[in-house]
């Protein structure tokens, strides 16, 4: 057994535990162990992806998806676990665009999650076209990035403080394997003031 | 934003080997209205519900304990048509990228949702799909009752309207042309689309519609960037397999299916082609390799296959351990009843006594398909059966079925290779080739002269010659094609007999059921429209469901 199956295997069985344990929290309408549950959940999921990513076995599958399908879908499940305000903001989004929808959707989801923790008051999901590429936006209105993390994203580092950079170095191997004609997927971060979290994604 | 009664009405399956699990969504379920929620602990008790009434939703967790993955069992609903197309299937896994798989879209899941969810994202999903099902139910219905051409058509519409369906419409519309044996059509669609995006379905398309036209070389080389490029596309690796086979290169063939083991372990398809092709190669140990994994996890699931057990007996007693295959032979008969009956393990049972050097019992077994003669059998089977009665020195028994094989085949190369196989083991290569040269002869002469008789005006004896053949033959699809049109013929020129244009339909349609794509199916169709003007019949009402 190579430790990728053992890891999927014990991933396997730690999903279930948070399952159950979400299950039972939202029975029981706990949202702050629900949150923490599907946060800690998709921390496993960008894990086994970070380590697929370095050994060169992860793999994208592009679909035709709508990408309004994916905002309205993490509004839906994330606005209930918090008393911040999430809006979707839709009025520049195709109606389709190409992309693996697991990967971008973990993505995003981090950005969202990362967003709960530092937005103050609302927090806004935006998928834009422009000219080639699609954008999904992240923005809240919190303090922004710290400088360092702002200036460190070019150099795609694996380890920034807090293990901030690693979800960010994730996000720009993901981006990068979204291509077409030439093309690739980037993501950048900026302060709008706010931190605004930006993946792009080639037609 | 949701309309949330909509999914009030709709009826739930659940399958989860965990207890906690099902009553998690069983909670979640009910959470969004719904009450008509079945739940099941394991594949057996989901197929039984799913004989029993059709579901809108399945929920369907990826591991389900006891060597089945849900994988597996929606491809053996897809393989028993217990599933429809108007059926929702969500896979539930833990890690997508790592357990899924990319097959044909037949057994691909309408959606996977990743563990842990919330109510409110399985609610987002369900609705999801429910419009989507709703935008695509009448192509659904049309693919369902495999009327090709007119699913092109309405997928046309669904790609003119340009809503968000556009792309699902032309998934469909490009498998609805393969499917119709418009390859070039098919060829040229999936270029213009990957054209734009270099789609994996497309790309596979692409190939599928090349390899049923016959350029191989051309469809090999898209798959082997297919692989490259999306590894878990695991029906590209089939395909080229197929494709490596059709092509003379077993050994090349192998190896892809190999890569595709690796791809999927659990995969029971991918571990029965492997078998095919060993057992083509005469590779026993890889058959016994191969085929004990699937014994071992399918034993005692709905998912056991009695083939299986007669391949996997097969090549024991090809091994050497004939006594193995009788034990394994026994269990099989012991703990299921249909077994007993099952030609193709008499079969494998008489050859393996016969290795033992028990003519006797061999014997008893092939005692047993003579009182199950009408088991519809296919021609490996058949084969093998021959075999079991020419190793136990029943000659006639063993020759006349291969005959008969021959003749319903007898342009099948496949199956002349197979006859002298078998002859070559239990006889003589050179009785082989003139026992098939002879059955073929007898097959030819009976065409041509009923042909002669037709130009002679003698329509009624040709007929009737051809009726009498197809009925001995009824899997020849060129004799039971002329034997449908001559009925016509005989109908059309001398008058209107009940009796043999209801043989004619009757033959049209066993010929529809051997190859849809026929190419004698348009005139016997066409000549059917001229009749039923000609003595005013009306059309019998369309086939139901």
């Amino acid at each position: 057994m190579s430790f990728l199956d053992i890891a999927a295997l014990s991933l396997h069985d730690i999903k279930n535990r948070l399952a159950a344990m979400a299950s039972r929290a939202e029975s029981r309408g706990d949202s702050d162990t629900l949150r923490d549950a599907l946060a800690a959940a998709a921390d496993l999921t960008r894990l086994l992806a970070l380590y697929k990513a370095d050994a060169g076995i992860l793999h994208t599958e592009i679909d035709a998806c709508c990408p309004l399908d994916l905002l309205g879908e993490l509004q839906r499940e994330n606005q209930p676990l918090t008393r911040l305000q999430i809006v979707v903001d839709g009025a520049r989004a195709p109606q389709l665009w190409f992309y693996d929808p697991y990967l971008v959707r973990m993505l995003v989801l981090d950005a969202v999650q990362n967003a709960l923790r530092f937005a103050r008051q609302r927090i806004t999901l935006s998928a834009v076209e422009n000219g080639d590429c699609l954008e999904f936006r992240v923005s809240d209105d919190g303090a922004g990035f710290p400088e360092e993390i702002l200036r460190g994203q070019t150099h795609t580092s694996r380890v920034g403080p807090e293990g901030a950079g690693v979800g960010l170095y994730l996000a720009q191997r993901v981006a990068a394997l979204h291509q077409n004609h030439g093309v690739a997927g980037s993501v950048a971060l900026s302060n709008e003031p706010g931190a605004v979290f930006c993946l792009r994604l080639p037609r | 934003m949701a309309i949330t009664t909509t999914l009030s009405n709709k009826h739930f399956l659940v399958l989860d080997d965990q207890p906690e699990m099902r009553s998690s969504l069983r909670a979640q379920i009910g959470s969004l209205g719904c009450t008509n929620v079945v739940v099941c602990a394991n594949v057996k008790g989901a197929i039984e519900q799913f004989e029993k009434r059709r579901f809108d939703v399945v929920l369907c967790d990826y591991y389900l304990g006891g060597g089945t993955d849900g994988q597996q069992f929606l491809e053996y609903l897809r393989s028993r048509e217990l599933i429809s197309r108007g059926t929702i299937f969500i896979m539930i896994t833990a890690e997508k990228s790592y357990e899924s798989v990319v097959t044909a879209a037949e057994c691909l899941p309408d959606d996977y949702l990743l563990k842990p969810f919330t109510a409110d994202t399985l609610h987002s999903r369900v609705e999801r799909q429910l419009e989507k099902k709703a935008r695509l139910a009448k192509i659904n219905t049309l693919q369902d009752k495999r009327k090709w051409a007119e699913v092109v058509t309405a997928c046309d519409e669904i790609i003119a309207s340009r809503d968000r369906y556009q792309v699902d419409a032309m998934r469909i519309r490009g498998n609805a042309l393969i499917a119709a044996g418009r390859f070039d059509e098919a060829i040229a669609f999936y270029q213009q689309v990957l054209a734009a995006r270099a789609l994996p379905w497309a790309k596979f398309g692409l190939a599928h519609a090349l390899h049923a036209k016959g350029e191989l070389a051309a469809s090999k080389a898209t798959l082997g960037e297919l692989i490259v490029e999306s590894p878990r596309f695991l029906s590209a690796y089939d395909l080229l397999g197929r494709a490596h086979l059709e092509s003379g290169q077993a050994d090349e063939a192998m190896k892809v299916l190999d890569q595709a083991t690796q791809v999927a372990p659990n995969s029971l398809t991918r571990h029965r082609a492997i078998a095919k092709v060993a057992e083509e190669q005469a590779d026993f140990s890889r058959v016994e390799a191969a085929l004990s994994q699937v014994v071992k996890k399918t034993r005692n699931t709905p998912l056991r296959n009695t083939g299986d057990i007669a391949r996997l007996g097969n090549a024991f007693t090809e091994l050497g351990t004939p006594d193995k295959a009788i034990a394994l032979i026994e269990e099989a008969k012991t703990n299921f009843k249909g077994d007993q009956q099952d030609p193709h393990l008499a079969a494998i049972e008489a050859l393996a006594h016969s290795k033992a050097g028990r003519p006797e019992l061999a014997a008893k077994a092939l005692a047993r398909v003579a009182e199950n003669a009408n088991v519809p059998m296919s021609p490996e089977v058949t084969v093998q059966l021959a075999k079991a009665y020419l190793a136990n020195g029943q000659i006639d028994a063993g020759e006349a079925i291969l005959k008969r094989v021959v003749q319903t085949s007898p342009d099948s190369k496949e199956v002349h290779a197979l006859v002298t196989k078998a002859m070559s083991a239990h006889g003589s290569p050179e009785r082989a080739q003139a026992l098939i040269a002879g059955s073929i002869g007898e097959v030819v002469a009976l065409n041509n002269e009923a042909v002669r008789r037709g130009k002679a005006g003698e329509l009624g004896a040709a007929a009737q010659m051809l009726t009498e053949a197809a009925e001995r033959l009824p899997e020849n699809v060129q004799i039971v094609a002329n034997a449908a049109f001559a009925l016509l013929l005989d109908v059309f020129s001398n008058g209107l007999d009940q009796q043999k244009f209801a043989k004619a339909l009757a033959f049209q349609q066993q010929l529809q059921a051997l190859d849809e794509r026929h190419p004698k199916l348009a005139d016997i169709a066409a000549l059917t429209t001229t009749i039923r003007n000609k003595f005013n019949i009306l059309e019998q009402p369309a086939e139901s469901t």
